[in-house]
């Protein structure tokens, strides 16, 4: 039963990154039949740049996710700028070079909240918020002072601030997937050590981890994903697509791995996606479009994942009431006829409603539709289906009263279901025998 | 907005003359200064609760979401209802700091949900109404006063040029119709075209159109030439009024709920059990944000006015404990560093270094040919400023300053070696093995020091006069058995512990071995 329940829940995962790929794939001739979109060679490039960029910073998004630092990205992916423009000043525009530039910035912004926070009281958020506006800042700046340079070649900076997915070329696709592949084998390297220090970090250090240095490597893979990901998604939003696929994910399993895989699905999915949405049109910037698909999935896993998601929990919660309110109504309705002669005298309509409103008309109708109860003049009566129904109710609980009472004094063997559920079914015949004698005992009493 | 900015001429009339005025106005940097300090004042204000409330990036998120509202707000009214499109309208402010504060609530209701954490739902929240924003923008705005470098930037250094004209005498406001005088009408012909015939043919049909016709304000009328008197006018930026507004309502808005505030920050739990609500405060405060961020994003963009919410009460929390001090500290560190940054967006730091010779440099040393012209974004200058601003107090705060915290770390650890040494010479004068434990050259042994810090603390304490040397060993003076005595009834009196020993020499529990391991 374990199993199938582990098989169950796995199966739901796998379910859907299936359907991801298989939507990622089908929007490709959809996208031929409804927005006339030619794929061609910048499309191709742009849709594979743009997964491979999504699937590698949800990956790495995960472990931001998990340890609570999303808005570490934001800041980081922020301080970024002012590395892209000095790098721009020293070397000009060369791709690898800018992006040292931009990962040596946020770094160093990292390491500055670090300073902040070992020397002076001020706390993370204010840490973060004041390299965020500084560094912004400064990477501002120094843009302008770029743009009142006389020679023409600074053009195309500005795509660092809201990425910009036409620029695309195939040595960028090239040099993404490499960085990638990096980062996918520091994963693999480092994985358990990662796995630890997310979940347990006193644990760790306590086991000889050296748990600072294994936080350094986490927060430079992160950067390096941040800095890789400049080119699409802009300095701003950078940290809405490391975020939204690992937020999207965590909503459908419990499990690292297949949170990452999940991850790496939607990210590739909404960085495809919304890279080539972008490039049908020049006026539509890439970073924010990966960000409006990636929120999407993020709404639908928060309302439909199973389990958890929200969809479920309010039809569980309706469920629920109505199952609760037709069991007080079917206990109500019995003990009335009990104390007032017989089960085939009527219980006054205005009885029932006046002990419990709402959930009184819940619950009859909810009783009538399993033929529970029927209406008569002047009220309700229970069927006989009714009565067998509410006598077992009755004796179940009379039988949980007891097991609470003398489980223990009489050995029984321990029950982990909820009262709702039939304890005869739940306890071998001998026990049941023993706490039946209680009963008839009691009734005696 | 237009009596408001009336009154407050009229004001400042009295203590300047007009063309003083106009003068002082129309020049871009007193502008441009004036608009940055107010935006600074109002901003660390606000900021200084948030930080203590430990919501500094609650502002981060309600300048993302503004903007999205100023953008819906601003395409509802320019292509819906075909208004002028006026960033500084107070219906488009209003809606949009509601859109804020809104947001606000929306996070909050999603990390309540438990689905999702709370740094979770802010990174991912604001983003998305941003870049909703930005999409909008950049694909329907095509109006001046909306485009991407507005939304990072803003546009302070323009603020002189959109003004308000105020006349104060010779008032004559025209009204041009096609039979005034200066009204220049043409005439057209409607169907001469169609039907190929010459506009002096019978058929032909004409219509009058009035090319200057309209109502003209004073000033327009002035400049139209339609005006035989100059009338006398005041321009006055919109943005100084909005954001004058702005810091005026903060600033009530503290001094009026100083001590509600006061107790909703540091205890909200008091304060609810006092029937003060600090939730109405917290909104009050979230709305109050929302508004001067609206206020702002003419003059700094959405993105920067963070620098102007975080980082000078940052910069106060470092100088000072006291929260009355920490707001009168702020927005000074605030408008000072929006007032140098003008200067620094010039190329001029602290309006004393010019940087063109710091590239200049930079140039010579890697062969560079950057232009030696410093001239940037003025409101990324500002927001540098007073990052500046908070580098100068982190390093020089005399309480919590990295420099003070030098010296105080260096003076404790002096004070330890000096009553180590102390106790340890205490402890073996006049013992039988005194001449092994404290003979000068050895004495750095027992503390497994390096010679020369020994030699340095040993001269320290015989320049104080607690210790001296016989024989080449040392020995407590008078005055230093008093010290050490004295410094042990101290102890013994901070860690409650009865004196066993009253007058003997230090109880040997305390041995210097014991201590040195401590070290």
């Amino acid at each position: 039963m374990l199993l199938e329940a582990r098989w169950k829940g796995d199966r739901a995962v796998w379910l859907i990154i299936v359907l991801i790929i298989v939507l990622g794939f089908a929007f490709i001739p959809l996208s031929q039949l409804l927005f006339g979109l030619r794929f061609t060679y910048t499309v191709r490039v742009v849709a594979l740049g743009g997964s491979i960029l999504g699937a590698i910073s949800g990956v790495v998004g995960c472990f931001a996710v998990l340890r609570q630092e999303s808005l570490l990205g934001d800041a980081l992916s922020h301080a970024a700028l002012p590395g892209v423009a000095l790098a721009f000043l020293f070397f000009g525009r060369e791709l690898s070079l800018l992006l040292i530039g931009a990962g040596i910035a946020s770094w160093i912004g990292m390491r500055f909240v670090m300073a902040l926070l070992k020397s002076t009281r001020i706390k993370q958020d204010t840490a973060l918020g004041i390299v965020l506006a500084a560094w912004f800042a400064a990477g501002i700046a120094l843009l302008a002072y770029i743009q009142s340079m006389p020679d023409a070649s600074q053009a195309g900076l500005d795509e660092f601030i809201f990425g910009q997915a036409a620029a695309m070329i195939e040595a960028d696709v090239i040099l993404i997937s490499g960085v990638s592949l990096f980062l996918l084998l520091m994963l693999a390297l480092f994985w358990k050590e990662f796995k630890l220090v997310t979940f347990d970090p006193e644990f760790a250090s306590a086991n000889g981890l050296r748990v600072g240095a294994v936080n350094t490597l986490l927060s430079t893979l992160i950067v390096i994903a941040i800095v890789l990901g400049l080119q699409l998604a802009g300095v701003i939003l950078m940290v809405g697509m490391l975020v939204a696929p690992g937020i999207a994910a965590r909503q459908w399993t419990h499990k690292l791995d297949q949170m990452l895989i999940l991850a790496a699905v939607f990210g590739a999915f909404a960085g495809g996606v919304g890279a080539v949405i972008s490039a049908l049109d020049n006026d539509i910037p890439t970073g924010p479009m990966i960000i409006v698909v990636a929120f999407t999935l993020v709404l639908a896993s928060i309302a439909l994942a199973p389990g958890r998601g929200l969809v479920w929990s309010r039809l569980r919660q309706r469920s629920n009431r109505r199952r609760f309110a037709a069991q007080n109504v079917l206990r109500d309705l019995f003990r009335y006829a009990q104390a007032h002669g017989g089960f085939e005298s009527a219980v006054p309509d205005a009885f029932i409603r006046g002990v419990a409103e709402r959930s009184a008309q819940l619950g009859l109708r909810q009783l009538q539709a399993e033929g529970q109860v029927e209406t008569v003049a002047g009220g309700w009566r229970l069927t006989a289906a009714g009565v067998a129904r509410a006598q077992r109710r009755r004796r179940n609980e009379g039988l949980w009263d007891l097991y609470r009472l003398y489980g223990d004094e009489l050995g029984l063997p321990v029950v982990q279901e909820s009262r709702h559920a039939e304890l005869s079914e739940l306890l071998p015949r001998s026990a049941l025998a023993a706490l039946e004698s209680k009963l008839k005992g009691d009734g005696d009493a | 907005m237009m009596p408001l900015e009336r009154a407050l001429i009229d004001f400042l009339l009295h203590f300047a003359a007009r063309e003083e005025l106009n003068a002082f106005l129309r020049s871009p940097q007193n502008t441009a200064t004036l608009i940055g300090c107010l935006i600074a004042i109002s901003g660390a204000l606000l900021g200084t609760f948030l930080l203590l409330r430990g919501m500094a990036l609650t502002s981060d998120a309600i300048s993302h979401t503004v903007l999205l509202g100023i953008v819906v707000a601003f395409l509802l009214m320019t292509k819906v209802f075909n208004l002028a499109g006026d960033t500084s309208s107070p219906w488009l402010i209003l809606g949009a700091s509601l859109a804020g504060v809104g947001t606000v609530l929306l996070t909050e209701m999603l990390y309540r949900s438990g689905l999702v954490k709370q740094d979770a739902a802010l990174g991912l929240a604001f983003p998305f109404f941003f870049a909703i924003a930005v999409i909008l923008v950049s694909r329907y705005a095509d109006d001046a006063h909306l485009d991407e470098d507005a939304v990072l930037v803003g546009e302070i250094g323009l603020a002189w040029a959109n003004a308000n004209s105020h006349c104060f005498d010779h008032c004559e406001s025209v009204t041009v119709s096609p039979d005034h005088p200066a009204a220049k009408n043409t005439r057209q012909c409607l169907n001469c075209r169609e039907l190929g015939i010459s506009p002096r043919d019978e058929r032909a049909v004409f219509t009058e159109t009035c090319s200057n016709c309209g109502q003209y304000s004073p000033a327009k009328a002035w400049s139209a030439g339609l005006l035989e008197r100059e009338p006398l006018l005041v321009f006055f930026p919109k943005s100084i009024t909005v954001t004058l507004i702005m810091t005026l309502l903060s600033l009530a808005f503290v001094l009026l709920f100083y001590k509600e505030l006061k107790l909703a920050t540091f205890d909200s739990a008091l304060a609810s059990a006092l029937g003060f609500r600090p939730a109405v405060m917290n909104y009050a405060l979230m709305t109050l944000v929302s508004l001067v961020a609206v206020g702002a994003f003419d003059a700094v963009g959405s993105i920067l006015v963070i620098a102007f919410f975080i980082i000078p009460p940052a910069a106060a929390y470092l100088l000072t404990d006291r929260l009355s001090l920490m707001l009168i500290l702020s927005p000074i560190i605030g408008a000072a560093g929006a007032y140098f940054g003008y200067d620094l967006a010039r190329g001029l730091l602290l309006g004393l270094l010019p940087l063109s010779e710091g590239i200049r440099l930079v140039n010579r040393l890697l062969g560079l040919s950057l232009t030696e012209e410093w001239n940037t974004s003025i409101s990324a200058s500002m927001a540098l400023m007073i990052f500046f601003m908070f580098l100068l107090a982190w390093v020089f705060s005399p309480r919590y300053g990295l420099i003070s915290t030098m010296i105080r770390r260096a003076n404790r650890r002096r004070l330890f070696e000096d009553q180590v040494v102390l106790a340890h010479i205490h402890n073996h004068q006049h013992t039988a093995r005194h001449k092994t434990e404290l003979r000068e050259e050895s004495l750095h042994r027992h503390f497994r020091w390096t010679r020369r810090k020994m030699g340095r603390v040993l001269m320290r304490l015989r320049a104080t006069g607690y210790v001296k040397l016989v024989a080449r060993c040392a020995e407590l003076t008078e005055r230093g058995d008093r010290h050490v005595h004295a410094f042990r009834r101290s102890m013994l009196e901070a860690y409650n512990i009865p004196d066993i020993e009253q007058g003997s020499p230090l109880a040997a529990g305390t041995s210097s071995e014991s201590m040195t391991e401590t070290a």
